[in-house]
Order: structure tokens, then sequence, then C-alpha cells
């Protein structure tokens, strides 16, 4: 079929295949092949340029003006866009609070100079990093994905916390043999059991109750 | 095939892509691209409907019971296998009566206010 197209058609109806992207995926796959289809059997019956051109730009316009509405009853469908909502900002609250937190602990335990807490101090900034790193990317994937959101957030912050550690480990001790290794490492370490740790409860939480 | 609910009349008015799809349907069933030619020519080209449109509105439609997917395509030999044909259910076609008849009134109130000439008997 694709042999006695133009190679014109054969680009718009590539680009057109990308552009249906902008539809909410249920609708896409339900639909999108046949309005590809479709497409093809308009410019398949558009003798000259300059209509196949006005199909393309009807196609377009019709595009713009449809894919929003589609996003829209999709919202009002699922009605969980303020329910996800409140969710969001309260997780995103938490994690502000919580690297905050950590943030004044390692500062007073800076200024004061207080030796037994060497190594929260290195805890406390494996969290503040990797919190705002990993919940920053663990975010993004639950929002852009279909994965489980708890399996997202046990591989993005094994990588954020594991990558720096031994990053951190390798060169400092290469340029600065005083560099304290073991407590960097253990601070990743707590690092990574907290956050995980914290979003494991949060899963449990946000899990919906059986009915009895 | 989804039950409707609803009365016919809760659907009024409809969209006008949504009107002339079902009575693009009334007839015979149709693919999508066959709904597309039927209602460009029936309107003398005032209206084309988009990809968009026509699979928006037929989502809907299919949602709300006004028209249903055929399981096996009318003639399969002469056809394209990934088409996907539609047909006006018996909802459906309440639904566009229904709509017909409103349209109806309206435009006898435009003929009673001189907005429209006086339909010839017939």
């Amino acid at each position: 079929m694709s042999k006695i197209l133009s190679k014109d058609t054969r680009w718009f109806l590539s680009i057109y295949s990308i552009l249906l992207l902008a539809y909410p995926r249920e609708f896409r796959q339900e639909y999108g092949s046949q309005m590809v289809l479709l497409l093809l059997d308009c410019q398949r019956d558009a003798r000259t340029a300059p209509a196949r051109t006005r199909i393309w730009l009807r196609t377009l316009i019709d595009l713009v003006r449809t894919a929003p509405r589609e996003h829209l009853e999709k919202i009002r469908k699922d009605n969980t866009f303020m329910r996800n909502l409140r969710t969001d900002l309260f997780a995103i609250g938490g994690c502000v609070l919580i690297i905050l937190a950590a943030l004044l602990l390692l500062n007073y335990g800076r200024s004061h100079q207080v030796s037994s807490i060497l190594v929260f101090g290195f805890a406390l900034d494996a969290i503040v990093f990797t919190g705002v790193l990993g919940n920053l990317i663990v975010f993004l994937l639950v929002k852009l994905t279909n994965l489980r959101p708890l399996r997202i957030a046990f591989w993005t912050f094994l990588i954020v916390s594991l990558v720096p550690a031994l990053a951190l480990t390798l060169i400092a001790i290469a340029v600065d043999p005083k560099f304290n290794a073991p407590n960097v490492l253990i601070g990743y370490v707590v690092s990574f059991f907290f956050w995980y740790g914290l979003h494991r409860l949060w899963a449990n939480k946000l899990k919906p109750v059986e009915p009895a | 095939m989804k039950v409707p609910t609803r009365r016919p009349e809760e659907f009024l008015p409809l969209t006008p892509a949504m009107f002339h799809i079902l009575l693009a349907l009334a007839d015979k069933e149709r693919h999508g691209y066959h709904i597309m030619r039927e209602v460009d020519e029936r309107t003398e080209g005032n209206v084309k409907l988009g990809p968009g449109t026509l699979y928006g509105s037929i989502k809907r439609m299919m949602a709300d019971g006004l028209i249903e997917e055929l399981e096996e395509r009318p003639d399969p030999e002469l056809d394209d296998e990934r088409r996907r044909y539609y047909r006006l259910t018996d909802f459906g076609f309440r639904v566009a009566t229904a709509e017909a008849q409103r349209l109806e009134q309206m435009v006898r109130s435009a003929r009673a206010k001189k907005l429209l000439p006086r339909a010839k008997s017939s």
C-alpha cells in the first residue's frame, strides 16, 4: 500500500502518527490506527496537491481542537485530578519539610561541632541530596509512566544513593586520603532506607481499604 | 452492548457532528471514512469531519449506546480488514429521531417568524 503513496503523503502520515501522542493514551490505542487509516483514505482520494494540503491543514486544526477536549473528558471521567493533586501536594509538602528539618539539623551539628553526630551529619547530607533528586525523579516517573510507584521509588533511590556514594568514595579517596569513606557510605545507606521506607509507608497508607 | 438507561430527550441537543454521524448511519452501516464521505457529500462540502472529531464523537456515542461496532465486516472480501464498521442501535435511532423532531420544531418556529419561506405543500 505504501508503495503507491507519494513521499509527501508518507511523510505526513508519519508526522501525524507522532502527533497522535497529543491524545490520551486510551483514546490513541482505541482509535489511533483508525485515524491514520482515515487520513490515508483522504490522501488517496485527493487528486491535486492543493487538495492534499487542505486535508493536512484541516487535520492539524482538528487535532489542536479535539486533543484538549479528549484530555478534559478523561479528567472529568476519572475524577482523579483533584484527588491526585491533593495527594501530590501532601507528598511534596512532606518531602520539603523533611529536607528542611535535615538541613537545620545539619547546620546545627556543623556550627556546634558536635562530634557525636558526625555520622548523623553524613546521613543528613545524603538525605538532603537523595531527597531532592530522588523525589523529583520518582514524582516525574510516577506521573509519566504506568510503572508501579513503589518499584519506581525502590530503583530510583537505590541508584540515586548508590551512584553518588560510590563516586564520592572512589574520587574523594584518590584526592584526599583522609576522606571518611565509611561514614559517607553509611550516610547513603541510611538515606536509601529512610526515603524508600517513607515511600513504602505512603504506599501502604494510600492503598484502598477493602470493604469488610 | 451497553444498555442505555437514559431517555432519548436527555441527549438533546446533539452536537452537529454527532447528528451528522447518526444521519450517515441511519440507512446502513459504515466505516469511518465512509461516514466522513457521506457527511461531506450530503452537506455539499459544508461539513467536514476531521479524524479527531469523528472518532471522538464515535467514542462518546458508543459509550452512550447510540451506535455499536459490527463484529463482522459487511464485505470482508472487498475491504481493508483493519476497518471498523459502525451501525445505529435502536436507541441511537430514537435519539436521532428526537433530534430531528427538535430541529423540525425550530424550523417551524423560524417559518412562523418569517425567517424562512413557507414550506411547499406536497
